[in-house]
């Protein structure tokens, strides 16, 4: 018998409720799991679509909401003419629902731009020419939306024939609807106004270099902001919404669990108060009682982060496959974020195991034993 | 594994008793009243007296399971009201056994004997070898596995002797160790008891009601109403 024994022994002693402990612990991280893995997929999904298009810079007006406000695409010609600017191409992105999928992304892009560069036809062809009235699907949109080439899709009040199926290599590039964007100016009624530009600097161009050129397009375009590609996710508002709705939604399931874990120990040590009486009639140290408690709260929320870790897993999962989030985002459940859970519950457990543990360490063991 | 045989003097002094006073329920229950008695080495002393008179309450203050509320207790010339760390005294120098045996339900009796032991530094292999062989010498080496629900009174408080020689302690405190057992079973415990007194030279402090039992002691403390009458003499056996 080891030490482990007699803290294991302590939670099986009563089954059911060790059991709708970590069931509520479960559902606690379980929570945590999904929001937080929702909200890093969704950054994470668009940072890997800034990458495999091969933008460097994005001129935008994060000011609210997840999608940015739209400007004119005149400042294209004008950001053009910045030092160190190899390419640009403007982008109208709307979120927009389409028939039966409540939100998909549409993206109007400029003809010629870089941003068709990398879309790899599966089936069918591109639009024509930035006149032509159809869009191609992103694999992922294709499926959602159960289309195939020869179909047409509902935009707004048009239908628009899909003319081709692409892989774009990213979530959110699989997951949109692709058109040109002089169309989706056009069928959404923002004639001559965009919400990205995206830039493209020459090689070997340095983080500083990138920076100035950020600074300069700023002086051009005050009410909106020049970000490096791998900020745009980090610092943009919607994101840090997202983010900071995503926790303390799960700080809520954690307090929830803090408590839960809480009562049990408590009870658990008013039950074992002759037990513990015992324990330190036959020599067990004050401080011994206290990690036993506190090992039994860590183990509680060991067991209960693990079961709450493959809830929040299968949720991810599930979600996945809803048409809501299919072809948004890519869910993460990277090691980093399920082990960062997991820690978190053992936490859980041992903050509430404290309170407990010191009550249950400081009887008096004559008083204990006559109990 | 057997105590190890006491060689101290027989005349060195374990327990010294001053003015011993215990209150309860804000003063208003006196439950010790000034009590004075010496505890020697291998002795083996019986406190008797009605219910209520103190007994018990006296046999807590030895085994630093409740504080005095005035007076002096020693152990070997140390206050064990002032003991810096009152476990390490229940832990290595005294055994304690129990009227209700107080054995933990969910662990088997291998177990329970080992519960004493984590404040020992021994490996898991030498715990379970320690208590395996004494509760052989208890003559419970066939139950090892067993529950304590699954054994008898007697077994039971065989357990709990085997328990409070965890540590090997050189003093055994025992608060009416067979008050719940028949009469066959209280003789083969108060064998045991004092086949450690003799064998090995054990301090053993009893209290009991059998006054059978107390004429086996060297010594008998009476009390009456929370004072001790009489420290000094043995109780002539009795008819029964």
């Amino acid at each position: 018998m080891t030490f482990f024994t007699v803290v294991f022994r302590g939670l099986i002693r009563r089954p059911v409720r060790t059991g709708l402990t970590l069931l509520g612990i479960s559902i606690g991280i379980g929570a945590v799991v999904t929001l937080v893995g929702m909200s890093r997929g969704y950054e994470k999904s668009i940072g890997k679509q800034l990458d495999v298009i091969g933008i460097d810079v994005v001129v935008s007006n994060m000011s609210g909401g997840l999608m940015p406000k739209v400007f004119d695409d005149t400042l294209q010609a004008k950001i053009a003419q910045v030092p160190l600017v190899k390419e640009t191409t403007s982008v109208l992105m709307l979120m927009l629902s389409i028939e039966d999928a409540p939100m998909m992304m549409v993206s109007g892009r400029e003809w010629g731009g870089f941003t068709w560069e990398k879309l790899k036809l599966l089936e069918g062809r591109l639009p024509n020419d930035d006149k032509e009235f159809a869009v191609v699907l992103g694999k992922l949109a294709a499926e959602v939306l159960k289309k195939r080439v020869g179909d047409t899709v509902q935009i707004e009040a048009d239908e628009l024939p899909v003319v081709g199926i692409v892989d774009g290599n990213a979530v959110v590039e699989n997951g949109a609807i692709i058109l040109s964007l002089s169309v989706l100016q056009e069928i959404s009624s923002n004639q001559g106004k965009v919400n990205f530009v995206d830039i493209r600097v020459p090689t070997g161009t340095s983080e500083a270099e990138i920076a100035k050129l950020c600074t300069d397009v700023n002086v051009i375009f005050p009410e909106g902001k020049a970000k490096p590609a791998s900020e745009v996710v980090g610092t943009s508002q919607g994101f840090r919404v997202a983010r900071a709705m995503s926790w303390s939604t799960s700080l809520l399931a954690i307090i929830v669990g803090v408590l839960g874990v809480m009562n049990t120990m408590l009870m658990t040590v008013f039950e074992r108060t002759h037990e513990i009486g015992i324990l330190l009639a036959v020599g067990w140290k004050r401080r011994r009682i206290l990690l036993m408690v506190l090992c039994e709260s860590a183990l509680l929320g060991l067991l209960g982060g693990i079961t709450g870790v493959g809830l929040g897993v299968l949720g991810l999962k599930l979600l996945e496959l809803t048409p809501t989030i299919r072809g948004m985002l890519e869910p993460d459940m990277s090691p980093q974020l399920l082990l960062t859970s997991i820690g978190i519950a053992i936490v859980v457990g041992i903050i509430s195991g404290l309170y407990p543990g010191w009550r249950s360490s400081r009887l008096s063991p004559s008083l204990a034993l006559n109990l | 594994m057997a105590p190890t045989p006491n060689t101290n003097s027989q005349s060195g002094l374990v327990y010294e008793a001053r003015g011993l006073k215990k209150h309860y329920e804000g003063g208003n229950v006196a439950a010790l009243r000034g009590v004075d008695f010496d505890i020697h080495e291998g002795e083996f002393v019986a406190v008797v007296g009605p219910s209520g008179c103190g007994k018990s309450t006296l046999l807590q203050m030895l085994g630093s399971l409740d504080r005095p509320s005035a007076g002096t207790l020693t152990y070997r010339g140390r206050s064990i009201a002032g003991l810096a760390d009152p476990a390490e005294y229940r832990s290595t120098e005294i055994g304690f056994i129990f009227q209700a045996f107080h054995l933990l339900p969910t662990f088997n009796v291998s177990e329970n004997v080992q519960i004493p032991m984590f404040e020992a530094k021994l490996s898991r292999k030498e715990r379970e070898a320690r208590a395996n062989e004494l509760l052989d010498s208890v003559g419970l080496g066939h139950r090892l596995n067993h529950f304590p629900s699954e054994l008898s009174g007697g077994e039971r408080q065989r357990v709990a002797i085997a328990r409070s020689l965890a540590n090997q302690p050189t003093v055994l405190l025992a608060d009416e160790p067979t008050g719940n057992l028949d009469s066959e079973n209280a003789a083969q415990v108060v064998e045991l008891l004092l086949k450690l007194h003799r064998d090995f030279g054990m301090t053993l402090v009893l209290v009991t009601h059998d006054l059978n039992i107390a004429a086996l002691a060297t010594r008998t403390i009476r009390m009456k109403d929370g004072r001790v009458v009489d420290a000094s003499t043995p109780l002539p056996p009795t008819a029964s």
